[in-house]
Formats: C-alpha cells, sequence, structure tokens
C-alpha cells in the first residue's frame, strides 16, 4: 500500500463534502455576517462596513423579551426533552412486550410534517374551539376554557410542552439504546454489591450513557433552537409577543419587514449565543465527553 | 436535391447566425411561450373556480403554456421576496394591493401602462374606476384588481337582537356597547372582535380607526401615527365591550382569528362578530340562522384629526406582473384574459358573491343584487365607493401593521391602556420605519 496515494483518496472520498459545507453552511453563515454589516435602506444596499443594524437591535425594546422567550424555549425545551427522553428510555430499555411496541410507537410525533403538527396542535390548544380546553372544562376541571396560546403567562410553556412532545421520542430512543448496551455483568456486580435501581442507575448506566447523554443533549439544543414552523404556525409570535423567540423575530424582520440587515445582525447574535452556550455545556461535560469518546 | 457543404458556404452561415443573434429583430408582439402566476389566498369558491377559468385560457391561448400555483395568502410576502430574491419569481404575481408600494420600490414588480398598450382602454372600460383605481401607485398602474374587500362590517344575529328588544342594527358606537351588553347571556357573549396577530384581523381594527379619522402612518412626513386620538378612542372602544363584559375573554380573543370568530357565530355562541365585506362568506353559517350584515356603527363624534373614511379597501387578487419577468406579453395576455367580462362576472354572486366586484358586469348580474340587494342599490346610485379609501399601504406598512396588532393584543389582554399601547407600538414602529426607509 502507498501512504500517499491513500491519503489522497482520503481526501477525494472526502472531498465533496468538503464543498457542500462551504456552499450550505460556511458561504451563508459568511453571507449573513456580512448582510448583518451592511445597511439597507428601501432594500437597497447602502454600504457595508456599519454597525447600524447591531445598535438597532440592541436599541429595540422588544429584543431583552425575545431574549427571556428563547432562553425559556432553548434551555426549558432542552432540558424536560432530555430528562423526559431519559425517564422514557430507561423505561423502554426494560425487556417486555409493551416495551416493544411502544418503541415503534413512540416515533409517531417524527411521521407528521410540522406544519401539520402545529396546525393540529393550535386546534386542539384552541380555547373556544379546541378539544382540549373544552374537555377540561366539561369534566369540571375548569370553570371556563383555558386559551393556551392566549393567554401570555402560558403561551411560552405550552409551546415547550409541544416542542417537547415532537422531540422527545428520538432522545428516549438513542438513551434507551445506549442503557441497553450497559454490559449485564455490570448490573449483576451492582446488585451482589447491593445496590438498589437507584444506585445502580447513578453509578452504573449513567456514566455509561454520558458521551450518548452529552450528544443527544446538544442535538436537542440545536434542533429546537432551529425550530421555526411549531412556535410560526401555532401563535406567530403572540400573544403581544409573548412568544416571540430569535427564530420567528428573524423571520418577521428579514420577511415580513424586509429589514434584511436587522435579520442578519439578530442571526449572528443568535449563532453567536448558541455557540457560547454549546461550548459551556461542552466544557463542563467534558470529563464524561472525554471518557465516552474514548475506545 | 443534394446540398454539399462548403468552407465558405459553412463561414457566411454562420456570421449570418452570428448577425442575426447580435442584432435582434424588433420583439414578436404575439404571446407565447411559457407564463408562470402565483395566487395567494382566496375564499373556498375562488380557489376552485381559478383553475377551471385557467383552464379555459389555456384553451383559448394554446401558444402560452400556463403555470399555475396557489399559495396560502399570509405567507404571500415572503414567497414573492424568496422568488425574487432567488430570481425565481412569477410571471403574474395575484397578491395584495396593499404589498404594491413596496414591491413597487423594491424593484419587484413593473408598471402595467408601458407593457400593456392598447389593453388598458379596455380594462378602463369593463372595470369599476374606483376599483381599478386601487391597482395605482405614484400615477401608475401596477395591477388589475379583480375586486375589493371593504372595512369594517357587523355581523348580527337577529333573534339575539330581537329577543334584546331591539329592532334595528346599531348605528353609532355608545349604540353598539348598549346592544352588545343587551345582547349578553352567560354562555354567549354579545360580540366578538378578531384580535390575532393576522394582517386580517388589523385591517378589521383599522377599518374602525379610519372612520374615528385614524390613520396609522402619515406618508408626507414620513411619521407613524398609530398613537393619535383617533386611533386610541377606536381601540378604547374595545376595551370598553370587553370592560363591559360583552366580549369572549380577552385571551380568548387573542387567539381567536377572523375565521374562528366566525365560526362562533355560526355556532351561535356569540351574537356580533365584526369582519370585512366578505362576511358573506359561506363560513359553514347554517340557512336557518337569521343574520344580517350591516356596516359597522360609526364614532359618536369623530375624534381623529384625519378626514373620517366610510369604508377602506384593498384589492386583495391583484395580478401584478415581475419587473424580471421573461415574457410580459403572455403575462399582459393573462391579465387581459381576467379583465374579460366572463372572467369578471364570476364575482356576480354566482359562483362568488363574498368579495366586491370590481368588473361592471358582475354590478349587472342579478344573482348579486339577491344577495347584496344594498349593495347594488348603492352601487347603481353611485354612492358604494363613496368616501371609501385605500387599506394602508407605504413602504413600512407591514411595520406599523405588526406593532398595531400588539398593541391591541395588549389592550385587549388588559396589559395597558390604549393610549400606553399605542404610544409604544409609535415608537417602536417609528425606529423600524426610520431604518427601513432612511
Amino acid at each position: 500500500m502507498n501512504p500517499r496515494a491513500d491519503r489522497w483518496l482520503a481526501y477525494s472520498m472526502i472531498l465533496p463534502v468538503v464543498f457542500a459545507v462551504l456552499a450550505f453552511i460556511v458561504g451563508p453563515t459568511y453571507d449573513v455576517f456580512t448582510l448583518s454589516f451592511t445597511r439597507f435602506v428601501m432594500g437597497q444596499e447602502l454600504g457595508f462596513g456599519t454597525l447600524v443594524n447591531f445598535r438597532a437591535l440592541f436599541s429595540d425594546p422588544l429584543f431583552m423579551q425575545v431574549l427571556v422567550n428563547t432562553a425559556i424555549w432553548i434551555l426549558g425545551g432542552t432540558f424536560f426533552c432530555v430528562l423526559l427522553g431519559l425517564a422514557i428510555g430507561a423505561y423502554l430499555a426494560v425487556d417486555s412486550p409493551i416495551t416493544t411496541a411502544l418503541r415503534a410507537l413512540i416515533l409517531l410525533p417524527w411521521i407528521l410534517p410540522d406544519v401539520v403538527t402545529a396546525m393540529a396542535w393550535k386546534w386542539m390548544l384552541h380555547g373556544q374551539v379546541g378539544i382540549l380546553g373544552q374537555s377540561l372544562s366539561q369534566i369540571g376541571l375548569t370553570d371556563r376554557p383555558i386559551s393556551f396560546l392566549g393567554d401570555p403567562d402560558l403561551v411560552m410553556w405550552t409551546l415547550v410542552a409541544v416542542v417537547i412532545w415532537r422531540k422527545m421520542p428520538l432522545v428516549a430512543l438513542i438513551l434507551c439504546a445506549a442503557i441497553r448496551s450497559v454490559p449485564q455483568d455490570q448490573h449483576e456486580a451492582g446488585k451482589i454489591d447491593g445496590a438498589n435501581v437507584l444506585q445502580r442507575f447513578r453509578f452504573i448506566v449513567m456514566p455509561h450513557i454520558a458521551f450518548s447523554l452529552t450528544a443527544v443533549t446538544v442535538i436537542s439544543m440545536i434542533w429546537i433552537t432551529a425550530e421555526f414552523t411549531l412556535p410560526w404556525v401555532m401563535t406567530g409570535g403572540g400573544p403581544a409577543n409573548a412568544s416571540q423567540i430569535m427564530a420567528t423575530y428573524i423571520y418577521q424582520q428579514s420577511f415580513q419587514f424586509f429589514n434584511w440587515g436587522v435579520g442578519a445582525a439578530m442571526s449572528v447574535v443568535n449563532l453567536v449565543m448558541l455557540m457560547a452556550i454549546v461550548g459551556l455545556y461542552l466544557y463542563i461535560m467534558r470529563r464524561s465527553w472525554a471518557s465516552g469518546a474514548a475506545p | 436535391m443534394k446540398i454539399t457543404p462548403s468552407r465558405r458556404r459553412f463561414l457566411a452561415g454562420s456570421a449570418a447566425i452570428a448577425a442575426a443573434s447580435a442584432f435582434p429583430m424588433p420583439a414578436v408582439r404575439a404571446a407565447s411561450g411559457t407564463v408562470s402566476v402565483w395566487k395567494f389566498g382566496g375564499t373556498p369558491t375562488e380557489v376552485e373556480m381559478w383553475p377551471e377559468r385557467n383552464a379555459a385560457f389555456a384553451a383559448g391561448h394554446p401558444d402560452i403554456g400556463l403555470d399555475y400555483s396557489y399559495f396560502y395568502g399570509q405567507i404571500r410576502r415572503q414567497k414573492i421576496l424568496a422568488g425574487f430574491q432567488t430570481r425565481r419569481l412569477a410571471d403574474v404575481v395575484i397578491a395584495f394591493g396593499q404589498d404594491i408600494p413596496e414591491f413597487a420600490g423594491f424593484g419587484m414588480i413593473q408598471p402595467l401602462d408601458p407593457i400593456a398598450g392598447d389593453r388598458m382602454a379596455g380594462w378602463k372600460e369593463r372595470i369599476v374606476p374606483e376599483v381599478l383605481q386601487s391597482g395605482m401607485h405614484q400615477g401608475q398602474l401596477y395591477g388589475l384588481p379583480t375586486y375589493v374587500d371593504m372595512a369594517s362590517f357587523l355581523a348580527i344575529d337577529m333573534d339575539a337582537l330581537n329577543e334584546a328588544g331591539f329592532d334595528r342594527p346599531p348605528a353609532t358606537w355608545s349604540e353598539l356597547r348598549e346592544y352588545a351588553r343587551a345582547m349578553t347571556k352567560p354562555d354567549r357573549p354579545g360580540i366578538a372582535m378578531p384580535a390575532t396577530t393576522a394582517p386580517v384581523d388589523i385591517n378589521i381594527f383599522e377599518g374602525i380607526a379610519y372612520a374615528n379619522g385614524g390613520r396609522v402612518f402619515d406618508e408626507a412626513n414620513n411619521t407613524v401615527t398609530l398613537n393619535g386620538p383617533g386611533m386610541v378612542d377606536a381601540l378604547q372602544l374595545y376595551a370598553d365591550l370587553i370592560a363591559d363584559g360583552s366580549t369572549p375573554a380577552g385571551s380568548a380573543m387573542t387567539e381567536t382569528n377572523f375565521r374562528d370568530t366566525a365560526t362562533l357565530f355560526s355556532q351561535g355562541r356569540v351574537a356580533m362578530w365584526v369582519g370585512l365585506s366578505w362576511l358573506n362568506t359561506p363560513w359553514g353559517t347554517p340557512d336557518d340562522l337569521n343574520w344580517q350584515g350591516t356596516p359597522f356603527p360609526r364614532p359618536d363624534t369623530v375624534t381623529g384629526a384625519f378626514a373620517p373614511v366610510n369604508a377602506i379597501m384593498d384589492p386583495t387578487a391583484i395580478l401584478m406582473v415581475s419587473a424580471r419577468s421573461e415574457n410580459p406579453e403572455a403575462a399582459i395576455e393573462y391579465l387581459d384574459f381576467w379583465s374579460q367580462d366572463e372572467q369578471l362576472a364570476l364575482w356576480g354572486g354566482e359562483p362568488e358573491f363574498a368579495r366586491v366586484p370590481a368588473g361592471k358586469v358582475a354590478w349587472e348580474q342579478p344573482t348579486l343584487a339577491e344577495k347584496w340587494p344594498g349593495w347594488v342599490e348603492a352601487y347603481q346610485a353611485g354612492t358604494l365607493f363613496k368616501g371609501a379609501e385605500p387599506m394602508p399601504r407605504f413602504i413600512g406598512v407591514s411595520v406599523v401593521e405588526t406593532a398595531l396588532g400588539n398593541a391591541i393584543q395588549q389592550v385587549v389582554l388588559g396589559q395597558q391602556s390604549p393610549q400606553e399601547a399605542l404610544d409604544a407600538a409609535t415608537e417602536g414602529a417609528q425606529q423600524q420605519i426610520d431604518i427601513l426607509r432612511g
């Protein structure tokens, strides 16, 4: 074997992926960065090298609320998605006819298209014409139908609940697979040493699935950050901007207001924030990440 | 005959072809090729009948290939912008009149005057002048309207009205409050106003505010005027109706758009609702529901600084031609097809009766007179469009209307007073407008 030829073969094999990354990730990211430093008036470019879009963004009274909502959306969504995914994954890891069936059924939320999911939830959660609010009212749990999407105090957490319903199944399945890969002899050793179920989960299973848990947390965070259709179709950022998050506000600025510069500036802020959160998380989890990644 | 190619003949032939390419013949005026069309929104009837008539266009124009697509109305700005930026915008775009200033200002659509030629005379002859005017921008025609929607109107359950002891619809805001209170039952609010962030819900409020001398924007001074008295007092009417207990809960209204509100009305779960001129659209209203549509009551005293209007209107299926169309001849042929009486008559009560028609021929249809006798009477008397103005249209309209929508929701939810909410909306929208318009 010729090592040099091997190396060239390897480079040529990954070349298409490199081109794809350059074309679809690096290129658009570069465009967004340049747009964010470009001033637009009436749709016309009036020059590069200005901070006017960032100044406009940080002086926008709504932007702080958008940041808070986005924090609830990303952090709340990721935390509960992974927590619930872990609990359900642990249950699905148990061998039984029910869990075998559930492992397939749990993926149902993934089958539905985003828009269909959003419209269905919007209808079900509607206080006056929706089935959920009416049912709660009819069985006497509430005095009158609850407007889950019309109440500013409820809307953000309602959206978080829907996004968890949507994203959690795959998290649960990934963690289920990780849990099932824990060697049986370690469980048995734990039992012999007198560890109860919780102790075995904490000291045997958790270290073993740490790598998967970290990966799935980062992936969930990215999924939820990128999720646009659910919040936009269900609330459009309302009521009174109570569910306006970065994804919807970027869309609104860019495609409804035609304020492309401000929309791009917000995308840059969003990207930096996401990188910071993911970086911080990976730093905190570096030990489990490294130990899990090691062969 | 055998042709023997020679080097000289080949070179001469090639040179002739090259010369012909470099100095093209004058453009051929006969329309042919492909024309792509994007239509946004419409009533169920319209969505059905448009492709049917497209088939007639295709049959009558075998040299033109028609590529027609229909999209949900509320995504039109995004879709059109994306199409424009990726150079894939359709030749003909059927969108809203409110879009014209921005689309024209950003160079997305072109004026029709230079490309329509002598077709324009026929359009002027067949289309109601006030409606054709709604396609004008800065002295040029940018779109061919097929109908307009007007704001704002009130649908009334007449049995509920009679039961409350009234014999005619309310005529003023104070009467409306009185009627709504009297018609309210524990399980049936007297009135519902849609208050989501959907543009239509905002247009409905604008119709009420403009009748009170309110305006959202002063184009001459480049100033957002959401917090003027005409707007504030109109929003106060919403606040008063809610405070009176005559409406559903505020949080219910902010998630209930015009379509849902119509559903509640058709189910007898609300006695009155506010909408546009398409109140007549078959929203599932049962035949035995005794209801009546009427113009929204007028303010007792006009408080706004601008001239009060009788109605605001917008052509929500106006045909525009892309500035980048490579086949404007075929595009104009398509527009001209929709300006013909055969097509314009479709809005004459059969099959469609939910819109205010653009075609003069539609107003002559007995079916329209049967459905909307008062409207036909007003049209014939020349008063239907009297005092009507276009819905807000300027570069940045979406910014201002979105700010207004949020202010309406804040008031409906009881978070702020109308003045506070509209002051904040004005400030925020002005900041955005300054960036957008420079």
